[in-house]
């Protein structure tokens, strides 16, 4: 029998579809710009995962690409999401490390206020790469921070946004983002990858998470913690056979999604999403 | 020295284990810290904040640990970057610049403490951002006539700070004579205490300067000056007209101002010696083409020739001829000696004021200068001018290179 409370967010995604993406510059320790990406079987996998999560029950928003940033398939990456219970939807733009995704910014901020909602900024010289180092879990934002992202930033977005930030340091360049490290899968779950954490970020998630599913290396390498869940079922890039079965065994519906051709750029199924559903007004913090 | 600086961290650094982790950090780093200031937020949401005071043992560990702390987002306070502004006209620095001296001194740029690239005193502190990160923007001194329009320079004195030369550990024999300078100390000792320093200076790839005054030639010093750049220890030489006349005078003709260097008496004629040798040189056209062409054979400017010693001879109003390469424009002289003084440890002032000034003035405070000289007022006058590294001794400059050039066995 499921005892799973589902997460009060994550049924409807923005989506980018993957017209002008390749591996076209090195910014993580996966892209080689050596080994091409068919694009047709990019398209395929792409509308496949977005196939799988309307199947699931999440809504599908879809947003225009642009040619001249290629990464802007990775939607997770956008921005945090905020809809602030009744009042107007807030948006914080990502502000990113490496230059050639820096041209993303003002096309998400754009799309977000032509949809109505309020665009708040970091500071300039922050880094901070939106949902990708900024995932919520009982009302409180795990931000990570080293590769992408700044520390300080946390705080800023904190006060932006109105809710608690916890830091985590990445500490393994292959794990750049925090959503390759941590998945929320319910009110008391996530899938954890210790690996990418110093001794301080897992104390963190040890506090933090009542039921923690940790990763071994091996598993965490595959990004099947980079994974969509959508209500009970768990989309995910790669599915390590014990990571399945323990996640049917709670109740979760499992659904593997080759997204390979995104693998090649370092991203799988929850970098080429973005909740648009987050609220961190609503849902309610752990006691302090 | 042990070196403090203050670091402020703010956000949820409880909850995160930032503040700790930030402890640790400075533990681990060998440094200590004392808690200035914590303010615990008192809801979740409400952000906490901490400023700690850091003592590291130097400054190089400090800065270690600043990059360190800056990526948990602890950042130093208390500092802000140095103002800039930009020079509106070639030669002409924004008024209110900062004045240098000769220490060690770094600005702060874009959060940064930056290390001046070549410390002079009475420049201003011009900024380069040239350069991408990690290296980031250099800064370094510029002279007054040669800042250009649109350089960005330091104004003010907010984010500068200069170091005073570190003192070697134990007692030296320079430092206790540094109290005062007197004719009365033992000089055997204070030359084999040279000789050390240019040893150490020459077996750790420094090099050595020599400012000679005339004085060296006519107190029959200058075979002394020639065995050591001969035998390599002096690797660039400053003087003026006089000094190298006279040692191409000494060797051409074996007078210095028409006395015979050799007797010590007046030669017949010996007046003009000087301008006759000024005169051959100049129908040479340079001193390496004297030389080359066999017109002398010895001397310390014979020996700067056949060793490719580098010498600038800056020119005086008062100088006869002057011989064709002395630099007649005392800027564009200045400018010759600041491209020379780059790596030198050790530099000697010898029987000379103006020079010995002039030099004093352009080098940082971190190379070693010893000031020679009969007259103790001159190596009081080069302290007194700010070349507070300056170690005088006050003696007869011609015994004395003899013994230097004995103990250093040249």
């Amino acid at each position: 029998v499921s005892d799973i409370t589902a997460l009060p967010w994550g049924r409807r995604y923005l989506m980018c579809p993957p017209t002008h993406f390749g591996v076209l510059y090195e910014i993580n320790p996966w892209m080689h710009t050596e080994v091409a990406v068919d694009r047709d079987r990019a398209h395929g996998q792409w509308e496949g995962l977005m196939a799988t999560l309307r199947a699931a029950g999440a809504e599908v928003v879809v947003v225009e690409p642009d040619d001249s940033v290629p990464d802007m398939v990775f939607t997770a990456n956008a921005g945090v999401v905020n809809l602030r219970g009744e009042g107007p939807p807030q948006f914080v733009p990502s502000h990113f490390r490496f230059p050639e995704r820096q041209g993303e910014t003002e096309i998400f901020a754009a799309w977000f206020a032509s949809q109505g909602f309020a665009v708040d900024r970091l500071r300039p010289e922050l880094a901070h790469e939106g949902a990708g180092d900024a995932l919520p879990f009982l009302g409180t934002l795990l931000s990570g921070y080293r590769f992408r992202s700044d520390q300080p930033a946390a705080t800023e977005l904190s006060r932006l946004i109105g809710a608690p930030v916890r830091s985590l340091e990445l500490v393994d360049p292959r794990l750049y983002h925090v959503d390759i490290t941590f998945c929320p899968l319910d009110d008391r779950r996530a899938l954890c990858a210790p690996m990418g954490w110093d001794d301080y970020g897992r104390r963190v998630v040890e506090a933090l998470v009542p039921e923690p599913l940790w990763l071994t290396d091996d598993e965490a390498l595959t990004f099947c913690a980079n994974s969509v869940v959508v209500g009970s079922t768990v989309v995910m890039p790669v599915t390590p056979p014990r990571v399945g079965r323990q996640l049917e065994a709670w109740g979760f519906d499992v659904v593997t999604c080759d997204v390979g051709e995104f693998l090649k750029a370092g991203g799988g199924c929850r970098c080429l999403t973005l909740s648009l559903d987050v609220d961190l007004e609503t849902t309610t913090g752990p006691a302090p | 020295m042990p070196v403090v600086e203050t670091f402020e961290v703010e956000g949820h650094i409880v909850d995160s284990l930032i503040l700790a982790k930030v402890l640790d950090l400075v533990l681990e780093a060998g440094a200590d810290y004392r808690m200035v200031a914590v303010d615990i937020g008192r809801t979740s949401v409400d952000p906490s904040r901490a400023v700690l005071e850091v003592t590291a043992t130097d400054d190089a560990a400090i800065g270690r640990l600043t990059e360190q702390l800056r990526v948990h987002g602890a950042n130093p306070v208390g500092t802000e970057d140095a103002v800039l502004a930009l020079a509106d006209q070639d030669g002409v620095l924004p008024a209110g610049f900062y004045s240098t001296t000769n220490l060690a001194t770094e600005a702060r740029i874009d959060g940064r403490w930056v290390a001046v690239a070549n410390p002079e005193m009475d420049c201003g502190l011009v900024v380069e951002r040239g350069r991408p990160p990690p290296e980031g923007p250099t800064v370094r001194t510029v002279p007054m006539h040669r800042v250009r329009a649109g350089d960005e320079v330091v104004v003010g004195n907010d984010g500068v700070r200069v170091r005073a030369p570190e003192k070697p550990r134990g007692v030296s024999t320079f430092e206790f004579m540094d109290s005062e300078v007197s004719s009365e100390k033992p000089k055997a000792l204070l030359v084999r205490n040279l000789a050390d320093r240019m040893r150490m200076a020459r077996d750790t790839g420094g090099r050595t300067l020599a400012v000679c005054g005339p004085a060296v030639v006519h107190t029959g010093g200058a075979p002394e000056v020639a065995r050591l750049v001969r035998s390599g220890w002096v690797h660039v030489l400053f003087a003026g007209n006089g000094f190298a006349a006279h040692d191409l005078e000494s060797n051409a003709l074996g007078t210095s101002l028409g006395v015979s260097v050799a007797e010590g008496a007046p030669t017949d004629g010996g007046h003009s010696n000087h301008l006759r040798v000024i005169n051959e040189v100049r129908r040479h056209g340079s001193i390496t083409a004297a030389v080359e062409a066999g017109y002398v054979d010895g001397g310390v400017m014979f020996e700067c020739v056949t060793r490719d010693v580098p010498f600038v001879l800056a020119g005086s109003i008062r100088d006869d001829g002057p011989l064709p390469d002395v630099i007649t424009d005392v800027v564009a002289a200045a400018d010759r000696m600041r491209e020379l003084v780059g790596g030198v440890a050790v530099a000697l002032m010898l029987a000379t004021t103006l020079h010995a000034i002039a030099t004093g003035n352009i080098l940082p405070a971190a190379v070693e200068t010893y000031c020679v000289d009969i007259n103790q007022a001159v190596v009081t006058k080069l302290a007194d001018r700010g070349s507070h590294q300056a170690h005088g001794i006050v003696t007869d400059v011609g015994p004395f290179l003899r013994q230097l050039a004995d103990e250093l066995g040249a």
